[in-house]
């Protein structure tokens, strides 16, 4: 893989070199403890010193709502793929949030592939950036506290500069036009990116063991935990919305006043939502809010094993952080595997 | 198709919902031309006030012995009858102080001279006749009304939002107030539909829109207390728009408040 050294004093010099390449959007701060991905007038809004944002990638490849299609009883229908965004360059993806794109390539350009999806996905390019853990973390122990593939350019922080790894074509076009600031990996470097390495795996602060667990849950199906877990939950959505791995949707149509037209459109959707498992008939396959959480627990971490082979938790930590009630992810898999009692 | 008779009525309230629909401008040509609209005295004096109607939208509370004889007729003269707002829908700003007897609350209002009007216990259009339609909001949503309006010219009824306020909130990439501030924020037990507006100019939502359905209101209020709210804090602010609501007649609430 080619790598290079930027200085880090020319970063926002290196970040203008970028936009030509699409529309830039990088980490802001948009409360006193939560970041976005989103547009900047004045690069030095760009936050790098920060965790995760409230939403991951999947915005941008996958939108909250979404039009499908308009439809008209006189013309038939057409579809609204080609209309979609021009290309953009997001700056400063943590590893754990290219590894959520990459399950969602998975699901979404597998055997059936999603025109909405890829349409955006393939505008997209990905320069991420390593991160120091906090205590919500636990992509190591999802494996994906690093990237092998998945960007365009990867930026490590080895101290004064960032060692710069190139993972596409369209990478290596980007570091060409900013050829003039970046020099080639010397001694130091090599040294400060393994001291980096190890810095990054001793902080984390979080682990679970994930290994067999699809068949402790197998034999956990009827463990008190889910019950405990339903008496707290709220169904708020929160959860399956801001997970880099929840890609459901509701699909439903908007109509027009004057009749036989209107547009079918898709809307991020949740399993723990009551009437998400309700079918024609009005019966319901997963009524209360045990079953429902249990659900979402399941398909992220046993079902999506026996299918893809991996979990599709990628130890974001979002889901914890951001739970009103306090659900922790963590703690549930631990109590499941008897490590603890709560 | 003949164009549906529609009639558009309001009981106590204060005429928001119906103001809303006069605020539709843009649309308001294609409503008048896809509605043969027999009576809406907010708009228009001089309506039919006999004829049947094949949907009737009923705005408002039933505080008055007067409102639920209005009720009782605009239910027989409409084929379909479509609550619009909270106060319709789940009794409303109306119905807050429900605890106390509505001639102890009306002589707290008006004093003496209040007694030339009778009260009842203010409560919803559904504890009195067959709601066929509901959209709550304070005020409704115009989309959501004008989202009803069409389906029910397809004759289909409008799927609305059966989840809570913070999946709108999160969608829109909102900060969380009660887990970042500590807020006394309903969103997780109030249907959505508003695109989180409050939270979306940094205030809590405080619940306009009435309780979603199956909501947590055990887990809601033991997280609020945790974060430091009382009884009664919790009581006023879950009962400010709803109170009649089913799911929010708790004896705990009670209980707790009198500990
Ligand atoms: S389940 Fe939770 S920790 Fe895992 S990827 Fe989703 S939000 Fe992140
Ligand atoms: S965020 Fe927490 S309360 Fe909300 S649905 Fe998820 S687990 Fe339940
Ligand atoms: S701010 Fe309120 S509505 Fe938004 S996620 Fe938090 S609790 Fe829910
Ligand atoms: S956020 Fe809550 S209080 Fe505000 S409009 Fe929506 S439902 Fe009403």
């Amino acid at each position: 893989m080619k790598m290079v050294i930027l200085p880090k004093e020319s970063l926002p010099e290196f970040i203008g070199h970028l936009c030509p390449f699409g529309e830039l959007h990088v980490p802001v701060k948009v409360s006193e403890k939560s970041y976005a991905f989103g547009r900047v007038n004045d690069l030095s809004d760009i936050e790098l010193n920060y965790t995760r944002t409230i939403l991951p990638l999947k915005k941008y490849v996958f939108k909250p709502v979404d039009v499908m299609f308009n439809f008209c009883a006189a013309t038939g229908y057409e579809t609204t793929v080609e209309e979609t965004d021009a290309k953009r360059v997001i700056f400063g993806v943590h590893p754990c949030d290219i590894h959520g794109l990459k399950i969602l390539d998975l699901v979404f350009g597998g055997k059936y592939v999603d025109g909405y999806y890829s349409a955006r996905r393939n505008k997209a390019a990905i320069v991420g950036m390593d991160c120091i853990p906090d205590e919500f973390c636990f992509c190591r122990s999802t494996g994906t506290d690093f990237v092998d593939t998945g960007f365009d350019l990867f930026l490590s922080d080895i101290g004064a500069s960032y060692l710069v790894r190139v993972g596409t074509s369209l990478g290596d076009d980007m570091i060409r036009a900013a050829d003039s600031l970046l020099r080639e990996v010397q001694e130091q470097d090599r040294q400060a990116y393994k001291r980096r390495s190890t810095q990054r795996r001793e902080s984390f602060q979080t682990e679970v063991q994930l290994q067999e667990l699809p068949e402790i849950m197998d034999l956990e199906y009827d463990s008190e935990v889910w019950r405990r877990v339903g008496d707290k939950c709220l169904s708020c959505g929160t959860c399956s919305m801001v997970c880099p791995t929840c890609y459901c949707y509701a699909v439903f149509d908007e109509l027009d006043l004057a009749g036989g037209s209107g547009r079918r459109q898709r809307r991020w959707d949740s399993c723990l939502f009551k009437d998400y498992a309700l079918v024609a008939g009005g019966h319901n396959f997963r009524p209360d809010r045990d079953s429902r959480i249990k659900n979402r627990y399941f398909h992220k971490q046993r079902g999506f094993v026996s299918q893809h082979g991996r979990p599709s938790c990628v130890g974001c930590g979002r889901c914890k952080v951001y739970c009103l009630v306090g659900i922790d992810i963590v703690e549930v898999i631990k109590e499941l595997r008897s490590e603890i009692r709560v | 198709m003949a164009k549906p008779k529609v009639g558009t009525y309001g009981l106590t309230g204060c005429a928001g919902d119906q103001l809303v629909i006069i605020n539709c401008e843009d649309e308001l040509l294609e409503i008048a031309g896809a509605l043969d609209i027999k009576s809406f005295s907010m708009a228009a004096s001089g309506g039919d006030e006999d004829c049947p109607l094949d949907i009737v939208f009923v705005e408002g509370t039933v505080v008055q012995p007067e409102d639920e004889r209005v009720l009782r007729w605009l239910r027989e003269r409409a084929e379909l009858l479509v609550a619009i707002g909270t106060c319709a829908v789940w009794g409303g700003l109306p119905a807050m102080k429900n605890e106390m007897r509505p001639e102890e609350l009306r002589m707290s209002v008006y004093g003496p001279e209040g007694n030339t009007f009778q009260c009842v216990s203010p409560r919803p259009l559904s504890s009195f006749v067959k709601v066929d339609l509901a959209i709550p909001g304070c005020p409704v949503e115009k989309e959501q009304l004008l989202q009803g309006v069409a389906s029910l010219l397809h004759g289909d009824l409008p799927q609305l939002p059966t989840y809570a306020v913070c999946t709108d909130c999160k969608m829109a990439e909102y900060p969380c107030l009660l887990v970042e501030q500590g807020w006394l924020c309903l969103g997780p037990i109030t249907e959505a539909g508003c695109k989180a507006r409050c939270p979306g100019y940094g205030r809590p939502c405080i619940g306009c829109r009435g309780p979603v359905q199956d909501a947590n209101i055990a887990s809601e209020v033991q997280v609020l207390q945790e974060k430091g709210f009382t009884w009664l804090d919790i009581q006023n602010r879950l009962w400010t728009f709803a109170a009649p609501a089913e799911s929010l007649k708790i004896d705990f609430l009670k209980e707790g408040a009198n500990a």
